[in-house]
C-alpha cells in the first residue's frame, strides 16, 4: 500500500480515471497539468454543488459550499466577504497566541499521559478546539464536534445516521445568533451582506458548512502522519529540536509529504481535451489530484522523501490558484505551534500500535493518515 | 549594509537600512503591505509577488524553474516578477527598489 499509487500513471499518460457513483472523473497527475487547471475556471468549472470532492455529497448536505462551489465574479465576492476572518492568524496576535497556548497545553498531557490514541485522543480534539478559537466559540461548543468524528460527513455508523447534524447544528447556531449576537462566526455572518443585500440562510448554512467539513480530516491526517514520520525517525525531531528555524519549512515539507487531500473535482461545462489526448464530455467531471502533483519529479528531487528544509518548496498541497485554501494560516499556525512543542516537551515517540487509513477507489488505494495511532512519548529528561 | 526600497500598489514606498535575509523576511518584519508570505519562504504560497524595475534585473537575476512553474498560470505576473523569498539581500543588491505585485488573490 502507498501514500503515492499515481507514481506509474504521472509518468505515464498524466491521467488516472476513477468512478464514483458510476461517473466517470480523470484525475490529473502532473503538476503543471493540475495547476493549469486550477487556474483555468471557463474550462474546469467550481459550479458543481454538491460533488466538489470526487464523491457526490447529495447525500450528506443540502447546500452549495461556499466559496468554495463557485466561479468568479461569485467568487470573489463571496470569498472576500469572509476572507479576513480567515486571515485571523496574520492579523490577529492574540489568536495566535491562544493556539499556541492551546496547542502546547494539550502537547504537556500528552506526556503527562505518556500513553495515547493520537487521532480521536489528541487530533481531533485539537482540531475542533483550534477550530472553536477561529470562529470565537466557547469550547463547549467544541465537545459538541468532537463527538461528530473525524469526517463529519462519514465517520458514523450507518445505524445512528438518521440525518447528518452538521447542518441542523449549523442552522439552528445561526438562529441563536441572530436571537443573541455576539462577537462570533455565526453571528458575524448573519450581519454580512453580499452586494447590498444580506446572506440568505442557504448562502450562511454553505459557508459554515465547508468551514466544518473542509478543514477537519485533512488537519487531522497531517497530525497523525506527522507524529507516525516523527516516530519512525527519531533523529529528525533531533534535528528540529536542535535548529528550530527548520520548523517553517518541515511544515511546509509534512503538508506536501502527507498531503492530505487527495483530490478536488471541476466540471467541464464544455467537451475538453485532456493532456492524454482523450477528451472529458460536456458536464463531467475532471479531479486534480493534488498529492500526485506534489511528487512529480520534474518539480521535487526525491519526492518520496520528506527534507526537513526542503527549499525551494513549491507543492499545491493547499491548492493553487482563486480558491486556494482559506484556512491554510490557521492550519499553518496549529502545526507549526505542534512541532515547537513536540521539540520543547518530547524527547522520542514511540508507535504501539498503528492502523493505515485507506482510500478505496475503483482504480487506486492509498493510504491517508491513521484510523489508529497509538504512541508512548517520552518527555524531556 | 544594504538597502532596499519597497513600492507599494498604494505607491506608499517603505526603505529599510541594512537589510538582512530574504526580501519576503525583510519585507513581513516590516509590515510591507501585500507581502504575506504564508509559507514562510518556501516557494509555495506565492504571496510575496514582487517586479524588479529593468535597471535592476540583471544583478537580481532571472526566476528559477520554481517560480517560473508557479507564474507560468498566474495572469498577474510578468517577465519581471520574481518571488521575494527567493532573493536573498546582499551587498551587491545595495539600493535595490522593488514593486510589490499586490496581486487580488
Ligand atoms: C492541512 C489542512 C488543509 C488542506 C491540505 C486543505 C486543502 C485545501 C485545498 C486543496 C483547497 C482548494 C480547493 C479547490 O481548489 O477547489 C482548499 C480550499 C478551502 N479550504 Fe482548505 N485545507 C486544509 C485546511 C483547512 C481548514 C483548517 C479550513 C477552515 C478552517 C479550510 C477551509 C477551506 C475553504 C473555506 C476553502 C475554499 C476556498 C475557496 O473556494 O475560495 N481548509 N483547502
Amino acid at each position: 500500500m502507498s501514500m503515492d499509487p499515481f507514481a506509474e500513471g504521472r509518468e505515464g499518460s498524466g491521467v488516472l480515471r476513477v468512478e464514483t457513483e458510476g461517473a466517470p472523473v480523470a484525475m490529473l497527475l502532473r503538476m503543471q497539468d493540475v495547476r493549469k487547471a486550477a487556474k483555468d475556471w471557463k474550462t474546469y468549472s467550481s459550479d458543481l454543488a454538491p460533488d466538489i470532492v470526487i464523491h457526490s455529497e447529495a447525500d450528506v448536505r443540502s447546500v452549495r459550499q461556499l466559496p468554495i462551489e463557485c466561479d468568479p465574479p461569485d467568487h470573489t465576492d463571496y470569498r472576500a466577504l469572509v476572507q479576513p476572518l480567515f486571515d485571523r492568524p496574520n492579523k490577529d496576535p492574540e489568536y495566535k497566541a491562544e493556539i499556541e497556548t492551546l496547542v502546547d497545553q494539550m502537547v504537556a498531557d500528552l506526556v503527562h499521559e505518556s500513553e495515547c490514541e493520537i487521532v480521536r485522543g489528541f487530533a481531533l480534539p485539537l482540531q475542533s478546539k483550534a477550530l472553536a478559537r477561529l470562529l470565537s466559540v466557547p469550547d463547549s461548543e467544541a465537545d459538541v464536534w468532537i463527538q461528530w468524528g473525524v469526517h463529519v460527513f462519514y465517520d458514523r455508523d450507518e445505524a445512528e445516521t438518521e440525518k447528518n447534524p452538521l447542518e441542523a447544528y449549523t442552522g439552528e447556531m445561526f438562529r441563536k445568533a441572530e436571537e443573541n449576537p455576539g462577537e462570533d462566526f455565526f453571528s458575524h455572518l448573519n450581519q454580512l451582506h453580499f452586494r447590498g443585500r444580506p446572506l440568505t440562510f442557504e448562502e450562511k448554512q454553505g459557508f459554515a458548512n465547508v468551514t466544518f467539513a473542509g478543514g477537519r480530516d485533512t488537519v487531522i491526517n497531517t497530525i497523525s502522519g506527522i507524529f507516525a514520520y516523527l516516530a519512525e525517525h527519531p533523529e529528525t525531531l533531533q534535528q528540529l529540536k536542535q535548529d528550530r528555524s527548520l520548523i517553517l519549512p518541515a511544515v511546509e515539507e509534512f503538508v506536501r509529504y502527507v498531503s492530505p487531500l487527495t483530490a478536488i473535482a471541476r466540471k467541464c461545462p464544455h467537451a475538453t481535451a485532456l493532456p492524454d489526448g482523450s477528451e472529458v464530455s460536456e458536464g463531467n467531471r475532471i479531479a486534480m489530484c493534488w498529492p500526485s502533483a506534489n511528487r512529480d519529479a520534474s518539480v521535487f528531487s526525491n519526492p518520496d522523501e520528506v527534507v526537513l528544509d526542503r527549499k525551494p518548496n513549491p507543492h499545491i498541497s493547499f491548492g493553487f490558484g482563486k480558491h486556494n485554501c482559506l484556512g491554510a494560516p490557521h492550519a499553518r499556525l496549529i502545526l507549526r505551534s505542534l512541532l515547537t512543542s513536540l521539540c520543547d516537551r518530547v524527547d522520542e515517540i514511540q508507535v504501539l500500535k498503528k492502523v493505515a487509513k485507506l482510500e478505496e477507489e475503483s482504480s487506486f488505494t492509498r493510504e491517508n493518515g491513521y484510523e489508529q495511532l497509538n504512541v508512548k512519548l517520552l518527555g524531556n529528561s | 549594509m544594504p538597502k532596499v526600497t519597497f513600492i507599494t500598489p498604494e505607491n506608499e514606498t517603505i526603505t529599510i537600512e541594512n537589510a538582512e535575509g530574504t526580501l519576503m523576511e525583510i519585507a513581513t518584519f516590516n509590515d510591507v503591505d501585500g507581502i504575506e508570505g504564508a509559507c514562510g519562504g518556501v516557494c509555495s504560497c506565492a504571496t510575496c509577488h514582487v517586479r524588479i524595475p529593468a535597471e535592476w534585473q540583471a544583478k537580481v537575476g532571472p526566476a528559477s524553474e520554481a517560480e517560473q512553474g508557479i507564474f507560468d498560470f498566474m495572469e498577474e505576473a510578468g517577465p519581471d516578477s520574481r518571488l521575494g523569498c527567493q532573493i536573498e539581500m546582499r551587498e551587491e543588491l545595495d539600493g535595490l527598489v522593488v514593486h510589490v505585485a499586490g496581486d487580488e488573490e
